[in-house]
């Protein structure tokens, strides 16, 4: 194995281990924040019992909850703060990649710079929600 | 008991002791745990399957998000490896996410039930290889899909590198698919995908499936998430759950008899997927 991948190795293993305990970490928050009621919940915790059973095609159409990237506009709100915070660890991946890209690039190491870019490309397509057909 | 008569915080308590249950068994038994919480949970609590699959999702990435730090460094994760087998992956997953989100919930009932005990049936008659003796093929010289790690065990340094590089390729796809429509994270498809098929050592098949999850994982959790599907009261009881169940399930590794674990699983995963075809085809909704 080269120093190169060696310190790649590393980079990736820094940024992932940072990523995921604040991630984990501000989740476990909100969770405190959301299930103590210390902020008001944009669908009662109460109230979801009558709409976790059915498909969430419904449950949106239901309870109106906010979907897509909508939920962004409703931070102050316990529930949706708390999906905000899940998010991010679905941005841990992506923050990896985009983190060890600049230092593909710096090696001139075009294979692995290449398969980096179509993996945040893909993910960001995924988040992006443009493939997506209405649930 | 009507499980709508329940006050709604019972719920969360039971997910997360569910959860913690399942992360020691998942440790002990070597799998991610997904394959059991998606099963156990849609049989047994009231919420829609869609929720379930995303918090599936999560439940996966979230253990192997843990995970990953430790086995890189120690050379048991290698990135060379995990980076094209996680871009066709992802690409399968996020296409896995999409039709499983349209897909009728007792079709996937009945598909989950029939993947659970056939996952089941692979556990145990799959046996680990290690070969140091393969020659790398061309797309797997191109690809660099090659490494090194020291051995504790055998206190030896072991190079590596795989062959049938796109068979490999093709069964990644394919497997980012089922996770994606299921909600699993594949750690019982990848581990034989990685060791069986491309010959990878075992240590670097698990520690570089793990990776593997939560890179493939992430862009179907988007799908879910920008779907509506991840509900925090669901979600965030399962992580907590799983990652402490995961650290009490660590200690307890070296003095679990691997055996009765082993076929501890292969029974919890049976009676699950038992379960799940049964409300599937509406013989015990």
């Amino acid at each position: 194995m080269t120093a190169h991948e060696r310190a790649l190795r590393e980079l990736y293993a820094r940024w992932l281990d940072r990523a995921s305990k604040a991630g984990f970490a501000l989740c476990l928050c909100a969770f405190i924040v959301y299930a103590g009621g210390l902020l008001p919940s944009y669908l009662p915790a109460s109230e979801l019992p009558r709409y976790w059973g059915l498909p969430v095609s419904r449950f949106i159409a239901l309870t109106n909850m906010p979907h897509g990237w909508g939920w962004m506009r409703f931070l102050g709100y316990g529930d949706v703060l708390n999906l905000g915070t899940v998010a991010l660890l679905a941005l841990v991946t992506p923050v990896c990649y985009a983190r060890v890209l600049p230092r593909l690039f710096a090696e001139r190491d075009w294979l692995q710079v290449a398969l980096a870019a179509a993996q945040l490309l893909v993910l960001a397509v995924a988040a992006s929600g443009l493939l997506a057909a209405p649930g | 008991m009507d499980a709508a008569a329940l006050p709604w915080w019972i719920w969360p308590i039971a997910l997360f002791a569910v959860s913690f249950a399942i992360g020691i068994v998942a440790v002990l038994a070597g799998v991610g745990g997904g394959v059991l919480f998606v099963p156990i949970v849609g049989g047994l609590f009231p919420f829609h399957l869609d929720f379930v699959r995303g918090a599936g999702l999560m439940f996966a990435l979230a253990g192997t998000l843990a995970a990953g730090p430790p086995l890189l460094r120690a050379g048991m994760a290698s990135l060379r490896l995990v980076m094209p087998l996680a871009l066709v992956g992802s690409i399968g997953s996020f296409a896995g996410a999409l039709v499983g989100l349209s897909l009728r919930v007792e079709l996937l009932q009945t598909l989950l039930g029939i993947l659970i005990v056939g996952i089941a049936i692979l556990i145990w008659r799959t046996r680990a290889a290690d070969r140091a003796d393969v020659e790398a093929d061309a797309l797997g010289a191109f690809l660099r899909l090659e490494g090194e790690f020291v051995d504790p065990a055998a206190g030896m340094k072991i190079d590596w590198r795989t062959h049938r590089t796109l068979l490999g390729l093709g069964a990644f796809a394919a497997i980012g698919f089922i996770g994606g429509i299921f909600g699993l994270g594949a750690g019982f498809a990848n581990v034989p995908a990685l060791n069986l098929l491309m010959s990878a050592p075992l240590k670097v098949a698990v520690g570089s499936s793990g990776l593997l999850i939560s890179v493939i994982n992430s862009s179907a959790a988007w799908v879910y998430l920008e779907r509506g599907a991840l509900l925090p009261l669901i979600v965030v009881p399962a992580i907590l759950g799983v990652m402490l169940g995961s650290r009490l399930g660590a200690r307890l590794l070296g003095s679990t008899p691997a055996p009765v674990v082993r076929l501890l699983l292969i029974v919890v995963m049976l009676l699950a997927g038992l379960r799940a075809l049964s409300r599937g085809l509406g013989v015990w909704a």
